[in-house]
């Protein structure tokens, strides 16, 4: 809901001055409604994106491939002086994981739903300039201050929300087709240091614990009225932390004592099967990669051609 | 095209970004991370050269740890699955909206600056490709902020408090606080620098990106600090024996 009315009052600050005012209000209306219709439900599960990761289509791709390809549009797109790189990633991405990943569409738009939420907030500080004196398309006083949105700040407001935009598209398509462990398996042979992927992958195991056992904790605080007001919320949430904090420390030194007894010296060995590289795979990276570099050196190169 | 607006056309579009910016008091309190896309490219290279120095000192630290002792490796584990999980659980917040802790003053009590870093970091790419929360263009900028400025402060600040011979549960609640409010401040401060407002520069525009957050980053910093200090307080009573390896050591806490 938030999401909605966010995009729809950025929409409308973006496009202002430069669609007439009878096109402009219908418009910005129905992008709200549809942000809002694609993201009505809300489920209590924190890691969702790792649940949707397991089941798509695309994990089946070679991390390696994919999340270099994605690395790269994304820095293009970061990179980029027009907001075409960032339209273009939104569309692409967005086929990629609902047509190839087999994701539903309402999935996506939830999880995308957040971090769009954040980056209309940080757009809209972008929008209004603040001065002594009224500037620009739109003017509001606020406590002796202006707050003006000129064609300026809405260029830069359209350029970062695109590039935003973009960027976290592939951001989201790399946490929805690449479970974890793969992720750190990348990074693995990348030479990053040992230790550091250790505590990885065990940070990512005991994560789900963690989430499992506070679930359990908030679930009895709550039947027994443990957030009824603020002081009680404070307190129950202080003695959920601290006793999460101590359960899960006996239980890594319980783990400790397992890895130990089964010859655990420091250094912890995993299996990967990395999947092969097809040449389909091959290809749609290049094309996609191309494409952005393309887009984000001709915004370089010809700075007229392209507006924004 | 005239864009020429009636007073009432205007006070109803004040009205509607009133109302915007009213509903949206909620969702920045989910963490002061810069998001995916939202730095210049310069900026996010810049913030994450920053970082490495801080990280290669993490990273030596972390080694010559768990050489000595393999057991703190499953400790740190587990410290770093607690922060990601704090950090992504809704907290009680006077606003009514839903905040969530940094959890990183914690850890620089418990484990000192360098360390906390390298698990800050880690937390940073778990929220950024699990909950798409943050982003990997931005992780130097927010690495910088959340693992690094945060903890060294907060960490100063307890050592320095715990030199004055401070109470040692008010210091921690003090460092965790002011390093919660300061990861806040550097954050604005880095958005100010990729985008300085038109009229005043980096300085006006870094006011308004803390004017933005601190309805709810203020009130959250003082609950992290209350809440840092009940969790050193609950540890106290049931899992002192676990962290005779950490540099904080709870018989000193509980004589002070």
């Amino acid at each position: 809901m938030i999401t909605a009315v966010l995009s729809t009052a950025v929409a409308f600050l973006l496009f202002f001055g430069k669609l007439p005012l009878p096109a402009l209000i219908p418009l910005c209306i129905v992008l709200g409604v549809l942000i809002a219709l694609l993201n009505r439900h809300h489920h209590d599960n924190t890691l969702s994106i790792d649940v949707l990761a397991q089941i798509s289509r695309l994990n089946k791709v070679n991390p390696g491939l994919k999340l270099s390809a994605l690395l790269i549009a994304m820095i293009s797109c970061v990179a980029s002086q027009t907001v075409f790189t960032g339209l273009f990633l939104l569309v692409v991405v967005c086929l990629l994981a609902v047509c190839a990943g087999g994701l539903s569409l309402h999935h996506y738009v939830r999880v995308l739903a957040l971090p769009i939420s954040f980056l209309m907030i940080g757009t809209l500080a972008l929008l209004f300039a603040v001065s002594s004196e009224p500037l620009g398309l739109l003017s509001f006083n606020v406590f002796g201050f202006w707050l003006s949105v000129t064609p300026d700040t809405q260029a830069t407001a359209a350029l970062v929300v695109s590039r935003a935009m973009g960027a976290v598209s592939c951001l989201c398509l790399i946490g929805l087709t690449t479970p974890m462990s793969e992720i750190i398996g990348v990074l693995r042979r990348l030479h990053c240091p040992e230790v550091v992927i250790d505590l990885m992958y065990l940070i990512y195991r005991y994560l789900f614990i963690l989430l499992s056992v506070h679930r359990e904790m908030r679930d009895a605080a709550k039947s027994r009225l443990g957030f009824r007001n603020f002081r009680n919320n404070v307190r129950s949430t202080g003695m959920i932390y601290s006793s999460l904090l101590s359960r899960s420390y006996h239980f890594a030194s319980r783990n400790y004592d397992a890895m130990e007894s089964r010859c655990y010296s420091g250094g912890i060995v995993f299996l990967e099967h990395p999947a092969p590289i097809g040449a389909a795979q091959v290809v749609v990276a290049v094309c996609l990669v191309s494409a952005c570099l393309g887009l984000c050196l001709s915004s370089f190169l010809l700075p007229t051609l392209l507006p924004y | 095209m005239s864009m020429k607006l009636s007073l009432f056309e205007k006070r109803i579009l004040a009205v509607s970004v009133v109302f915007a910016i009213f509903l949206s008091l909620p969702t920045p309190a989910l963490g002061m991370h810069i998001m995916e896309g939202y730095l210049p490219i310069e900026y996010c290279v810049i913030w994450g050269v920053i970082c490495i120095p801080f990280m290669v000192m993490g990273v030596i630290r972390l080694r010559k740890l768990s050489q000595d002792n393999p057991r703190i490796l499953i400790l740190l584990a587990m410290s770093g699955a607690f922060i990601f999980v704090i950090s992504s659980l809704k907290i009680p917040s006077v606003t009514g909206s839903c905040s969530h802790m940094t959890g990183t003053g914690l850890s620089a009590v418990l484990f000192g600056p360098g360390i906390t870093s390298i698990l800050g970091l880690i937390v940073l790419i778990f929220q950024a490709t699990l909950l798409a929360h943050g982003g990997l263009t931005s992780l130097g900028a927010n690495a910088f902020s959340m693992a690094i400025a945060g903890p060294i402060i907060a960490w100063t600040l307890y050592r320095g408090f715990v030199m004055l011979r401070v109470n040692k549960l008010l210091a921690i609640g003090i460092a965790a606080a002011l390093g919660d409010l300061l990861t806040y401040c550097v954050t604005s401060f880095q958005l100010a620098l990729a985008y300085p407002s038109e009229v005043g520069g980096i300085m006006a525009s870094a006011l308004k990106f803390l004017a933005v957050f601190a309805p709810t980053q203020v009130p959250l910093a003082i609950v992290e600090g209350i809440l840092t200090v009940l969790i050193i307080i609950g540890m106290q009573s049931f899992a002192a024996k676990e962290f005779k390896g950490t540099s904080f050591n709870f018989q000193e806490a509980r004589q002070s």
